[in-house]
């Protein structure tokens, strides 16, 4: 995406910003100028275009809430009235999932996926930095290195990763998760905060130069906080990856007590087969987290997705 | 010499992500060209090279193509839905409907994509349930009951169900990539073709298309190259069963690997997927740069 | 065998393959060297790992090894428990890493007979094998179950069977008597067929469930001698006419007992649809009982046998099903102490215990009594004792080609797209596979 051209990273998020300009000042709602009346083309035109629109949201939405709703059911609401609301709020499934390994699994995604947010932005913002703003011996070729980085898939790595991680004893530990999350989002991350880094001008750093900053401190007191908007986009999308990321998961850690949510889940659903109130309860909480993160940085994943999308 | 040593103590900088990418990226994928051409398993003490014994083994198993023909027809169904169906919807978003409601729309739709595939995979095998689904239960309310069947458990429909929830994960998100390309277009445009006295439909055509065409060519691709990497949504939903009818490159690979021992034919079949996803990424590559050199 | 998805048994397979491929380096073959003689002064520290994680499970092992703590406080037992799933990955990389605890856990059959292979576990025959007074507390099938090349390996610590299980107030409703016969099983589902009942709640989601079916079928119409060679993966031929004639039986006992929905439903669905009387009978292990017993509201149940077909050229005494145990790392340093523990784990009433707990039979003499267990659990335990020998589960007992091939061969089946004759000619392809892999 050509993104960077038409926003100056100054501008900020750009996809609400002035497209709603726009919508206000041709109102979207109006009749062809053409014939000046409202036919009945057009209002069926407009009615089927609705029912596109309208159904698809529910479509859309249904399974999701039927799955919320159905943590609240017995198994007998499910099975004999599947579209009925629950008969009474049953706390206790939640509860239930949640003891009976949602906690667990929950705990682990936690602490696999801030680590590794925490790894992919710094060591791609490090990256990013040498990159674009510092003079460094075979800096084209490490640009292509990371540029190739992005080409290549994760599944086709699976078997010679199991040897290297067994191997190396990283098999069935966090780290195995942490260190591979990081590795495989490291080259979009770097593309995403380069780009933004890019068009900070270079001002900036000369005089900073001049004030007798090393490059260090120019990269964590001037150019770090000058990014911290594309740092959101780039963590809010890491958290999306690594939450949600299952063959690694399922491969690398087979140790129960290490399982992350995706896999968990799955565990949880052979386990517990007949007992579907307390998967759906599980299934629920597990899909929250990068729902709520998403409603809460909605610009910032927008902007991330759209100009990751195109890198 | 106190230059260069400053200019060498640059590549600190980049040291971390190059060392984790030769180490985690690179090296596998060789390594994994490599272990095609042996016969081995993960304890076998010595892997025994056997050539291209392993691609000739893939090349005359009907399941390889099984589940070759079953990527194909997730990228052929994934394009109609999120390259077309998702580019309607988006064109209808900016269309009729206002700022506050299409904000909500668009947040709505997304919410899928946020969600995992896990989630979204156990909740679908809820809802293809033979006796108890509500894809079953609605075909029953309906009066199509005699379409009622078990969605994964047959080996005419698993592929297709599992790829129908595929969609309602992805059609969402492209949407949203839509509407952002869309809102780029210069209000000009717009403007110019309704002067004209193009309806709608001919603005659609004439306008949006055209001028989304870079999304549209992104989004193909991601589709296509996402279609050949597809491996969660069959584990989780039916493990490529029954008898391998929803078998993908990836799913089989990890079987080959993981439940019949069979490291080098897996390796084999991770070849095949990193060709095929490789061009597809090359050209994506290829196509932004020239992207690039345009403007 | 409690959590039982395909999987489960490749990564079994694999493992044992695994460790297989670790013997024959090195030590490999060597025999072991570990003093299993009683210790004079019971101390040191012992290390076991179990697959019993679950909830359920894990406290009885932490019980016993606490008790037996107490009792010898200058022992230190490290024990560790992970998933059924984990566990298989975790022994790998143990074996692999030549890093195996004193004590770890084994299923019977081809499982055991790796590490046995490899050198990797000691030979208990002069503890536990016949004429030991160890020995004789164990029901003679069980140690059967462990035993390779004549010599005992493993200390069985339950045993699992596979049972058709019927709600006896559906059948006297229906008017249907325990059939004696596979035709009279037939004839039986046909009646509740015609009474409105499902026959069998039979639910097939992840493959196993089928073979279930399948390896009683073949052990009733395959010739001993011919299944063992057929099922060791140096010899598999699978040519034997009993085999399609199994298929065939299944076949039509899906056809007219099962439903066809079964390949898309999860043996626990199928289950539950039993525990709700609205299917006569449901095949299960008798690890499972307990969900019966359970039952709320409660059943009135028992159990037969899947019924031999009339003249099958097999062994009609056979039962499909195994034990699961323990096996004693051969390089262990304190063997004496490991096997001192296991006598303590196997005692009548640490295993009367297991039973009461859990509902898992012990093949410890006379631990199950009315006290800790539930009728259907005393008259499967009967049985098992009448039982010639295990017919171990064929996705455990065969190579994992082979297992592969029959798990999608009958998949296929059941769906419609295979005949019996062409999932046996895609099972003798598997096998020759594995002879040349194994040979």
């Amino acid at each position: 995406m050509t993104a960077v051209k038409q926003g100056a990273p100054e501008e900020g998020a750009l996809e609400e910003g002035a497209p709603e300009k726009r919508a206000v000042a041709v109102p979207p709602a109006r009749p062809p100028a053409r014939g000046g009346a409202v036919t009945l083309r057009w209002v069926a035109a407009r009615v089927l275009g609705w029912s596109v629109l309208a159904g698809f949201a529910v479509a859309v939405l249904y399974p999701l809430l039927w799955m919320v709703l159905s943590g609240f059911k017995d198994n007998q609401e499910i099975f004999e009235q599947p579209w009925g609301l629950p008969g009474a709020l049953r706390w206790e499934n939640y509860a239930r999932a949640w003891e009976l390994g949602v906690v667990r699994y929950f705990t682990n995604s936690v602490i696999v996926t801030v680590a590794s947010i925490v790894a992919t932005t710094l060591i791609s913002a490090w990256a990013a930095y040498g990159l674009c703003r510092l003079r460094m011996p075979f800096g084209n070729a490490v640009a292509l290195l990371v540029l190739g980085g992005l080409l290549l898939s994760p599944t086709v790595a699976l078997i010679p990763l199991f040897r290297l991680l067994t191997s190396i004893g990283l098999f069935d530990t966090y780290w195995a998760l942490i260190v591979l999350y990081t590795a495989f989002r490291v080259p979009f991350t770097i593309f995403l905060i380069r780009a933004y880094m890019i068009e900070l001008p270079r001002e900036v750093d000369e005089a900073a130069t001049l004030d007798g900053a090393s490059p260090t401190q120019i990269f964590w007191r001037v150019i770090l906080p000058m990014c911290r908007p594309i740092l959101v986009s780039a963590a809010l999308l890491q958290a999306l990856f690594a939450w949600n990321e299952f063959a690694f998961a399922l491969v690398f850690v087979s140790d129960d007590a290490m399982k992350t949510l995706p896999v968990g889940l799955m565990a949880m659903q052979s386990r517990l087969l007949t007992d579907w109130p307390v998967v759906l309860a599980g299934l629920t909480i597990a899909a929250l987290p990068t729902i709520l993160l998403f409603l809460a940085g909605q610009r910032q994943f927008i902007r991330g997705l759209t100009e990751g999308v195109g890198k | 010499m106190g230059a260069l040593l400053t200019r060498w103590r640059t590549v600190v900088w980049v040291l971390p992500a190059v060392l984790l990418l030769l180490v985690f990226v690179y090296y596998p994928i060789a390594d994994n060209l490599r272990l095609s051409l042996f016969s081995w398993n993960a304890f076998s003490p010595e892997p025994r090279f056997v050539g291209l014994d392993n691609y000739a083994e893939a090349f005359g198993d009907p399941v390889f193509w099984r589940a070759l023909l079953n990527n194909v027809a997730y990228a052929v169904v994934s394009l109609v839905c999120q390259a077309g169906v998702s580019l309607v919807l988006a064109a209808l978003l900016e269309e009729l409907v206002g700022r506050r409601l299409r904000g909500l729309l668009r947040t709505l739709y997304f919410i899928p994509a946020a969600t995992s595939i896990t989630v979204a995979g156990v909740l679908f095998s809820f809802l293809y349930n033979p006796r108890y689904g509500l894809v079953n239960e609605a075909l029953q309310a309906v009066g199509l009951g005699h379409l009622a069947r078990a969605w994964l458990g047959e080996e005419g429909s698993a592929i297709w169900s599992v790829i129908a929830m595929s969609q309602w994960q992805g059609i969402g998100y492209t949407a949203v990539l839509f509407v952002v390309a869309i809102q780029r277009i210069p209000r000009e445009f717009f403007e110019a073709a309704r002067v004209d006295g193009a309806g709608p439909v001919r603005t659609f055509f004439s306008v949006t298309l055209p001028m989304v065409r870079e999304m549209t060519t992104l989004v193909v691709i991601l589709t296509i190259s996402g279609a050949f990497l597809v491996f969660n949504e069959v584990m989780v939903m039916t493990s490529g069963g029954p008898d391998n009818s929803s078998q993908v490159l990836g799913t089989w690979l990890y079987h080959q690997a993981f439940f019949e021992d069979d490291m080098g034919y897996a390796a084999a079949v991770a070849t095949v997927v990193f060709v095929v996803t490789f061009a597809i990424a090359a050209l994506q590559l290829a196509l932004s740069r020239r992207r690039r050199d345009d403007a | 065998m409690k959590v039982r998805t395909t999987r489960h048994h490749w990564t079994a397979l694999l493992l044992a393959l695994a460790t297989a491929a670790c013997g024959s380096g090195g030590t490999g073959g060597a025999p072991a060297t570990a003093d299993l003689s009683a210790p004079k002064e019971k101390a040191g520290t012992l290390t076991m790992v179990t697959k019993f994680a679950d909830p359920q499970y894990a406290p009885y092992f932490e019980k016993v090894v606490a008790a037996y703590e107490q009792a010898n406080p200058k022992v230190d037992i490290k024990l560790e428990q992970v998933g059924d799933q984990p566990y298989k990955d975790k022994i790998r990389v143990l074996s692999a890493s030549r890093d195996l605890p004193d004590i770890y856990f084994s299923w019977a059959g081809d499982f055991a007979n790796k590490f046995v292979r490899a050198g990797l576990a000691a030979d208990l025959t002069g503890q536990i094998g016949p004429g030991t007074s160890w020995g004789s507390t164990f029901a003679p099938a069980a140690l059967k179950a462990f035993e390779y090349g004549g010599r005992n390996y493993g200390v069985p610590l339950d045993l699992d069977g596979k049972y058709m299980a019927y709600d006896k107030a559906v059948f006297a409703k229906a008017g249907v008597g325990v059939p004696k016969t596979f035709e009279e099983l037939l004839t039986a589902c046909d009646a509740f067929r015609k009474a409105g009942v499902q026959p069998i709640a039979f639910g097939n989601q992840y493959g196993w469930a089928a073979l279930h079916f399948v390896t009683q079928l073949n052990a009733y119409d395959v010739p001993p001698a011919t299944l063992r060679a057929d099922y060791d993966p140096a010899t598999g031929a699978f040519t034997d006419p009993g085999y399609v004639t199994a298929l065939k039986q299944f076949s039509e006992l899906v056809g007219r007992c099962g439903t066809k929905d079964a390949n898309g439903l999860s043996h626990e669905t199928a289950q539950a649809q039993f525990i709700a009387g609205k299917a006569a009978m449901h095949y299960v292990e008798s690890v499972e009982f307990e969900v019966f017993v359970k039952a709320n509201p409660p059943i009135d149940w028992d159990i037969f046998r899947l019924p031999a077909p009339a003249g099958a050229a097999g062994d009609p005494t056979a039962l499909t099903g195994a034990p699961d145990g323990f096996l004693v790392n051969a390089r262990s340093r304190n063997a004496g102490l490991a096997v001192d523990f296991l006598k303590f784990l196997s005692s009548k009433e640490n295993a009367a215990t297991m039973t009461k707990d859990f509902s898992w039979l012990s093949p410890v003499k006379g631990s199950a009594t009315s006290e800790n267990a539930a009728p259907q659990l005393i008259s499967a335990l009967d049985d098992m004792d009448k039982a010639g020998q295990f017919a171990v589960w064929l996705d455990t007992v065969t190579h994992a080609e082979v297992a592969s091939a029959y798990l999608s061969g009958v998949e296929g089946m059941l769906s419609g797209s295979r005949t019996p004759e062409q999932v046996m000619a895609g099972v003798r392809d598997a096998a020759a596979k594995a002879r040349k892999e194994v040979g």
